[in-house]
């Protein structure tokens, strides 16, 4: 066995020493850069530090004190991009950028990035982007928010918050950065064949093509390898330098020289023109993929060697050497470095640790920052707003239209609320939800995205990132599917990820559910939540009627605004148009416009009828079939019934819940999702948990099994009958 | 047993007082050809000599305390208990200071020669030599125990936002000085600050024969340092050296006419972050110890404080503050005591 991070070491000293430096791979020269030779030096002093920041985590964890040993080296060109952009161009950042991160906290004098980054190695809780939760590049004054970036996943985001800066501007709403921003989003070559690095890259593209402004620099390091397997030859090349709207450069990630002055280039274009840039850094890996994989498996011990002498700190020493620093300062640096990252190393080892659950949890929703809402709008400011359609806002609507109304009131009180989706501007959306907002509020505010829900999703988190509340919607509920990660790996973890210095609120309107009649299919009609469900911290609201959607969602709105919350609102399709409840024209299901500023708190379930002898506990289009069974129970078979309809899925409060329950002889459980991973199984849980004596329970859900079309759209989901039946088997038929 | 990493820290004005009158005479043996040569040039500016003063009866705050005399006493006992330091057992890892003490520091750590580190202190204490320019007020902000309180923050900010609504006065955050702020006034807003400013014991109270360092009100001074002030003197540091803001400045990579720039420049006009400087220190050089140079020991109440903000090797309270010290290994080594 050989101990390739030792050999490396071993390489520098010798080669330095000897002089025998790796041929240059570009002729970009100090002189030709647009760096002093102090500047070098200084490149060159957060390149050895990331390296020594690599070595160091990989003999701390073979000693048990270090998690996380993914490493920057090979990497560490990218120093001069750190030093070529401002600290203020918000960075979403590669997992391989410890120099970058280093260089760019140069630019704020007053940080601590060796430290810093080391107690995130060992996670202590004192790590200040994250305390302890990851090992991750972060800072709120240098502008970057924490990503995991392993399956480049943060590339849809930055196109957002590309979106964002000129759009704060326009709208003159309060943004975080300054509005000559760029945005920095870097990757590495194997990622860039993600589906969402290659969203984001069209949609960029999209964007920039129409003359949109885009400023955005996406900073490819191509080190010709993903984990064990070889990027094709010229591949990222091939791929990327032709993209519509997108300006490609190269650089030698090898050269510092080289790297800032194209990267200047680049930062030119792209500021000056407000155009995305595709910068294709060409570069190695050290040291395998991370600590734990062992390269020889895959490659020749002749291919290891070659690559290691293509270190870019060997390159460096070669630029330095060529202007004048001797081999001795150039060891000196070196050693010295490495002598402060030890002694680092071991202090941080004795800082705490996070011990406890509710330690870990603490961050889930955290928000450092409190906003306070905007005044709710006068009610004549509303009417104002809507014209002639104002009249209508005291008669019986459904809730399509209260929704819509909702929306206006929306935009009217938060300036920096945006709603953006497929279909949503000119055309008001596929059932008319966001009618009258675009021609209201202009292009800038209600925009309609390209079919892309990653793209949608990740435009709404990087706009967020940037002051605003994005109001993204799903046309439709199996949409989201294809997109999820943004909303479970990206969007609700950047709190707990951020200790939440971060935060990216919103409000995802997605309509969906099934019992549409005559329309859709299962594509149209999916009936499962379980995507939602396990993700920490995401609220979940899902109204059964328009007087709770209105003011669930104005809740839902302040909730983000003020706390960061990231906000799923489900709205059932099949209950959009529904005016009546039992009978023809009885417009039970239709609601005057609610009073402004009322709302429904989150987790406050409503509850229909006092009875015990049965309660019913559902929500969305459950809730409306057990209203009408409730009838029914009562009229034809004398059972005193309550209903509940639970409005918020998550945070559910089951001891509330169980508690309004407790008193009733049977309990029935209405649940339109299908069964496997519905909420009724937490339900049920909740229930056994909470209540020492539980009645008999059963549980009414849809199939598991796809909807399909025609007149079968609906067989096997409960409806009236179904929960009458349910009921009555459940009381035991006899009442 | 390896060396211990030290940080070493220059005091400000303010450290030379009655009870450190003797200090050149005890402490100043190994500079003494430093301090022969800035006798010198006292002598031909018709300056007492730093040893005349140093040796005087008593304490006189009317000339112990002007900024000709005290600013280049202080230096010259720095310079003295630098010299002291036991380099087998220490390693100075950085250099640093607070307000004036930021071009001692810039002496430690070779950016200038110790003569030409005087005539920087002595030039820039002579720019207000017809008058000053406005006053310093400190005032602590920190509870008995030295945590940070955060009403008494609020207080402060409160008043500083009032007084600047207010025609003709300007008032700034000088120097976050550890449990303390210290504000920089005009004279028409010092005595408004010192009437609005919340009591606290004998605080807040004005900083004798002190303008208002590090804010705006000093601009013309900087602009005047540039003129009269070359940058050749200035060198790359040997040491590592921290300046006001928390930025290192090392020994390879430094530009000496961007030291020069800030010295003159963004020191002068801009708050000092004492209190960045040490936790900058502290982290990035993984420290043992801190020795802070005398006369006298007027930084280590700030320095305490930093420690317990910091919670640095658990020090989290005064109390366990004053434990640390009395120990064999105590953190903070006051050369002035």
């Amino acid at each position: 066995m050989y101990s390739r991070p030792e050999k490396i070491h071993e390489n520098f000293l010798q080669k330095v020493e000897s002089g025998a430096f790796p041929e240059r791979r570009s002729h970009t020269c100090l002189e030709t850069s647009g760096l002093s030779l102090f500047d070098l030096v200084d490149l060159f002093e957060s390149q050895v530090m990331s390296r020594h920041l690599d070595l160091r985590s990989r003999e701390l964890k073979n000693q048990g004190r270090c998690y996380y040993t993914i490493g920057s080296s090979g990497h560490e060109g990218n120093a001069a991009l750190g030093k070529a952009f401002r600290h203020t161009d918000m960075a979403f950042l590669h997992y391989r950028s410890g120099a970058f991160f280093i260089q760019r906290a140069k630019h704020l004098p007053g940080s601590t990035p060796l430290y810093d980054l080391m107690l995130s190695f060992v996670a202590s809780s004192e790590d200040p982007i994250a305390g302890g939760r990851h090992k991750v590049f972060g800072s709120r004054p240098l502008f970057v928010p924490p990503q995991t970036s392993t399956i480049a996943s943060h590339l849809p985001k930055s196109v957002g918050a590309a979106l964002s800066i000129s759009r704060a501007r326009d709208l003159k709403t309060p943004s975080e950065m300054p509005s000559d921003s760029l945005i920095y989003c870097s990757f590495g070559d194997a990622s860039a064949n993600h589906a969402s690095a290659a969203a984001a890259i069209n949609s960029a593209s999209w964007t920039s093509y129409q003359n949109i402004p885009m400023p955005l620099v996406f900073v490819c390091e191509d080190n010709g390898v993903g984990i064990s397997v070889p990027t094709p030859n010229d591949w990222i090349a091939s791929n990327y330098s032709t993209k519509p709207g997108i300006m490609y450069f190269q650089c030698d990630g090898l050269n510092l020289c080289d790297t800032y002055s194209k990267a200047l280039k680049a930062i030119n274009y792209a500021r000056n023109r407000r155009k995305p840039v595709f910068l294709h850094m060409k570069t190695v890996r050290l040291m395998g993929h991370a600590g734990s994989d062992v390269e020889s498996v895959y490659r020749s011990l002749r291919d290891i060697e070659s690559t290691e002498l293509q270190d870019p700190l060997l390159h460096s020493a070669a630029l330095l050497r060529d202007s004048g620093i001797t081999s001795k300062q150039i060891l000196e640096i070196y050693l010295s470095v490495g002598q402060r990252v030890a002694d680092v190393g071991e202090k941080v080892c004795e800082r705490p640790k996070l011990e406890s659950p509710r330690q870990v949890r603490a961050a889930l929703t955290l928000t450092t920052e409190k906003k306070k809402a905007p005044a709710v709008p006068k009610r004549t400011d509303l009417e104002s707003l809507l014209g002639r359609e104002a009249s209508k806002m005291e008669q019986p609507l459904h809730m399509a239209k209260l929704l819509s109304f909702a929306l206006h009131e929306s935009l009217l009180r938060y300036p920096n609320a945006l709603v953006f989706g497929e279909d949503v501007a000119q055309k008001g959306g596929v059932y008319h939800v966001t009618d009258g907002l675009y021609k209201r509020f202009g292009v800038r505010r209600v925009f309609n995205a390209l079919l892309d829900e990653t793209t949608i999703l990740g435009t709404a988190i990087g706009l967020a990132h940037n002051g605003f509340v994005p109001i993204p919607e799903i046309q439709f509920l199996a949409y989201v599917h294809n997109a999820e990660d943004q909303i479970r790996g990206e969007a609700a973890t950047l709190q707990f990820f951020s200790n939440g210095q971060f935060s990216n609120p919103m409000v995802i309107r997605i309509a969906g559910l099934a019992y549409q009649k005559g329309f859709g299919g299962h594509f149209h009609n999916d009936n499962s939540l379980a995507v939602f469900r396990d993700i920490p911290g995401l609220v979940i609201a899902c109204p059964s009627n328009g007087a709770d959607a209105v003011k669930m969602f104005r809740r839902c709105l302040r909730l983000a605004h003020e706390e960061g919350r990231v906000v799923v609102f489900i709205e059932p399709i099949a209950l959009y148009m529904t005016r009546d409840l039992h009978e023809e024209g009885d417009q039970l299901w239709s609601h005057a416009y609610p009073e402004m500023g009322s709302e429904i708190e989150v987790s406050d379930f409503h509850m229909e009828g006092q009875g015990s002898d049965l309660a019913i506990i559902t929500y969305g289009n459950g809730y409306y079939y057990s209203r009408q069974a409730q009838k029914v129970l009562k009229d034809d078979h004398g059972v005193d019934a309550r209903v509940i309809d639970l409005r918020w899925l998550a945070p559910l409060d089951m001891a509330q819940v169980s508690a309004a329950v407790a008193d009733c002889e049977k309990i029935l459980i209405v649940e339109e999702c299908r069964k496997t991973g519905s909420l009724s199984e937490g339900i049920v849980a909740g229930l056994v948990e909470h209540l020492t004596h539980l009645p008999p329970t059963r549980v009414l859900a849809a199939d598991d099994c796809f909807i399909p079309l025609g007149v079968a759209a609906a067989a096997g989901l409960p409806k009236k009958q179904e929960v009458l039946q349910a009921a009555l088997d459940v009381l035991g038929g006899s009442q | 047993m390896s060396q211990r990493r030290t940080l070493v820290v220059a005091p400000g004005r303010g450290s030379y007082t009655k009870d450190t009158l003797g200090y050149l005479q005890k402490h100043g043996s190994g500079v003494r050809s430093w301090l022969d040569a800035m006798d010198e040039e006292r002598r031909r500016a018709d300056l007492p000599s730093l040893t005349d003063l140093d040796l005087a009866s008593g304490f006189k705050t009317q000339l112990h305390t002007k900024g000709e005399h005290a600013s280049a006493l202080i230096y010259a006992c720095a310079l003295a208990d630098f010299q002291q330091i036991d380099r087998g057992k220490y390693e100075i890892s950085a250099v640093t200071g607070n307000s004036m003490g930021w071009y001692i520091a810039l002496v430690l750590a070779g950016v200038l020669e110790p003569l030409d580190g005087y005539r920087l202190i002595q030039s820039m204490g002579s720019m207000m030599a017809a008058g000053l320019i406005g006053g310093q007020v400190i005032l602590p902000i920190v509870d008995d125990q030295w945590k940070i309180d955060p009403q008494k923050v609020d207080g402060v900010w409160q008043v500083i936002d009032d007084i600047h609504l207010r025609d003709g006065m300007e008032v700034y955050l000088s120097i976050g000085l550890g449990g303390y702020v210290v504000l920089g006034a005009n004279k028409k807003a010092l005595p408004e600050l010192l009437k609005l400013l919340p009591k606290d014991g004998d605080f807040p109270f004005q900083l004798i024969n002190h303008g208002a360092f590090h804010t705006p009100l000093l601009q013309s001074v900087s602009e005047r340092a540039f003129k009269e002030l070359s940058a050749d003197m200035f060198k790359a540091p040997k040491i590592p050296l921290i300046d006001g803001r928390g930025k290192i400045w090392q020994p390879w990579s430094s530009d000496p006419h961007e030291i020069y720039q800030y010295t003159l420049g963004h020191q002068v006009v801009k708050p000092y972050h004492f209190t960045q400087c040490i936790e900058v220190g502290l982290k990035e050089f993984a420290m043992d110890n801190i020795h802070l140079l005398g006369p006298g020991n007027s930084l280590g109440g700030s320095l305490g404080q930093i420690l317990v903000q910091m919670n640095w090797n658990g020090i989290d309270s005064k109390t366990q503050f004053s434990e640390m010290q009395k120990t064999e290994h105590p953190i903070l080594i006051s050369m002035g005591m």
